[in-house]
């Protein structure tokens, strides 16, 4: 069985990021594999230590520097790597329309990819994905298990989680609590340097320059009143409450 | 041509090291420090990562890192705990005297078992009345057949008492002086041999520093590294390498210097903004900036010289005194940044400065590096 994740590069948590009127500026910043993806990539490892006969492919679309995200996919596990490389940035459905030729191609039975893309804070790429393809999909997934050709997983909603099953192909969004990803080993990483990085470029998939264009980015400043509350407890308190009330309105 | 990009697999080297150290090292330092423990654990994490003993060479199993390579994980475990990274410094400190002496059949015998456990290898040069002055050599080896029988006691020696083996170094004949010594591996279970903890360390108290004491210590002639009369020449073609990680060690103890104390800086207030606002702090910050770039610099050339078999002892021993001497006063000058809370244990940097101390000593004291450094400049 192939499975496919899907990886995107994005700043380290821990860069500080500068920005302008002109957006964000990434000039030397640190990137790394989105923390996200890599709960995907090693689910498709464990899903291989658990004795399945699983071929992983790392699959990613974007600029030039991706390829240090996907030798790390490679150096954690995966078998081969496909990096669509382009400059162009492009929406989620875009981006989805672009990677399911590629999946369809490969005749994958299943992809990870990560819940939310920590980029642009997009949560849409994974379902997205699934849209484009046809495939049923189960997304900020928790826990996951092969059983013949159906995958039951769980996952969580905003009052818990429930559990789901579904045939493959499938697309599965993944997210902290499913795994906790294992480091690169240093003899991996040397190895990954002899593993198949296939360079595509996004000319061959007719994706244009995407459906929407960012026209403006403007930083979101928030101006606070400052406003102090004195006096004892008790009256603190009910005032508190009365500037909730009348000139927050929140209560 | 000049290049200063990593390669991908450095920078993948480098975030895993950095990673691992987040993780598993700087958690744990103040607490091995303050209880002078070996952090077993960390060694054999270390090890399941490939971050141990990775300049064994791919003939016989290992990884066969750089030099650069090297400087690069050198940084990053500084950064978390130098004390910690002197027992992997110390087993490639090991390692390194069987890279550039041992026979192929040495190198599996000895090299092999490194990779396949948490083990650490140790290099055994000084003794408790003879540091700086290696040709004077007191340990002596006698050949006796085919064995070579070694009496003696070395002092200061890192990982002494938990690694698998200890290159030693010995005198057969101390009238011919240098040429007059041999380089003997030593496996730690050879009768003999005892080994003694030493305590009371300023810094750098995870690091387990031994007395070992050789009494009549048997060894086959087939242990022997390179010829009789190569012990000196071995020794210092080892140093001259190994000072490379020393400086790399410096170089991550003075970014984290760096590091805390500019966060101090933010955050702490002072007549009413935050004392960073301060040039007083501010020049502090911007020597240690100065320094940490520089420094960095020079030991990546000396690591890079090393690599490609052009001369490195001057370059190595620059890199190691001035790595190590200006971590040293970063670290004090964050003291200073932190003012009283800089002074107590319960903050990082008085570590630093106790930790890094160190790298000025071992190794080659700074002066003798400047020894060196002047031999160059007058030849």
């Amino acid at each position: 069985m192939k499975l496919i994740t899907v990886l995107k590069q994005v700043p380290d948590a821990e860069a500080r990021i500068r920005a302008g009127s002109g957006g964000v500026d990434l000039d030397g910043v640190t990137f790394v594999i989105d923390g996200m993806d890599e709960y995907g990539v090693e689910e498709a490892i464990r899903l291989r230590e658990a004795g399945n006969d699983v071929e992983i492919v790392a699959l990613a679309l974007g600029p030039a520097r991706y390829e240090e995200a996907i030798r790390t996919a490679l150096a954690l596990g995966a078998d081969r790597a496909i990096h669509v490389e382009t400059d162009t940035d492009l929406d989620p459905i875009s981006q989805a329309r672009v990677l399911a030729q590629v999946v369809q191609h490969e005749g994958a039975d299943m992809v990870l990819v990560g819940g939310k893309q920590a980029d642009w804070d997009s949560a849409a790429l994974g379902p997205a994905l699934a849209e484009v393809l046809g495939w049923p999909h189960s997304d900020w997934t928790t826990k996951l298990e092969l059983a013949g050709a159906n995958v039951t997983v769980e996952h969580d909603t905003d009052d818990g989680h429930e559990s789901l099953t579904m045939p493959l192909p499938a697309v599965i969004t993944t997210q902290q609590g499913l795994n906790e990803p294992r480091y690169p080993t240093l003899p991996n990483i040397m190895k990954a340097k002899r593993k198949e990085l296939a360079k595509r470029s996004l000319d061959e998939f007719g994706a244009g320059s995407g459906l929407t264009q960012i026209v403006d980015q403007q930083i979101q400043t928030r101006e606070r009143l400052g406003k102090m509350v004195e006096g004892d407890p008790a009256t603190a308190a009910a005032e508190l409450v009365r500037l909730l009330q009348n000139e927050a309105k929140v209560l | 041509m000049i290049g200063f990009e990593l390669s991908d697999d450095q920078k993948q080297i480098q975030a895993l090291a950095r990673n691992f150290v987040k993780d598993n090292v700087t958690p744990v330092a103040a607490q091995h420090d303050r209880d002078e423990t070996y952090p077993a654990t960390v060694v054999e994490a270390a090890h399941e990562v490939g971050l141990l003993n990775v300049s064994v060479p791919e003939a016989v199993g290992g990884l066969g890192l750089s030099m650069l390579d090297e400087a690069i994980i050198g940084e990053e475990f500084g950064y978390g705990c130098m004390g910690i990274y002197t027992i992997l410094m110390a087993s490639e400190l090991g390692i390194m005297p069987l890279l550039l002496a041992a026979t192929p059949e040495q190198q599996q015998r000895f090299l092999a078992p490194l990779v396949e456990g948490p083990r650490l290898a140790a290099f055994a040069l000084s003794e408790p009345n003879n540091g700086s002055d290696a040709g004077g050599l007191r340990t002596r080896a006698v050949f006796d057949g085919d064995e070579i029988v070694i009496t003696g006691t070395k002092t200061w020696i890192s990982n002494g008492g938990v690694a698998d083996f200890s290159v030693v170094f010995a005198s057969f004949d101390p009238a011919l002086k240098h040429k007059g010594t041999v380089a003997v591996v030593v496996e730690s279970d050879r009768p003999g041999l005892s080994t003694n903890k030493l305590h009371g360390k300023l810094g750098q108290r995870a690091s387990p520093t031994y007395e070992m004491v050789f009494d009549d210590v048997r060894v086959p002639i087939s242990n022997m590294l390179g010829q009789q009369g190569d012990g000196f020449k071995i020794a210092m073609r080892t140093l001259d390498k190994t000072r490379i990680p020393v400086a790399a060690g410096a170089v991550g103890v003075l970014r984290r210097a760096l590091d805390e104390s500019s966060k101090y800086a933010n955050e702490r207030e002072a007549f009413g903004r935050p004392i960073g606002q301060f040039q007083a702090i501010q020049f502090k910050l911007a020597n240690m900036k100065i320094a940490l770039e520089t420094a960095r610099l020079q030991t990546w050339y000396a690591a890079w010289l090393a690599d490609n078999d052009k001369p490195h002892a001057e370059a190595a021993a620059i890199a190691k005194a001035y790595a190590s001497d200006s971590a040293f006063d970063a670290a004090q000058e964050a003291i200073n940044v932190f003012g009283g809370y800089g002074y107590m244990n319960e903050y990082p940097v008085e570590k630093l400065m106790r930790d890094v101390k160190l790298n000025q000593i071992y190794e080659g004291t700074n002066e003798i590096q400047r020894v060196v450094i002047a031999r160059h400049v007058l030849q």
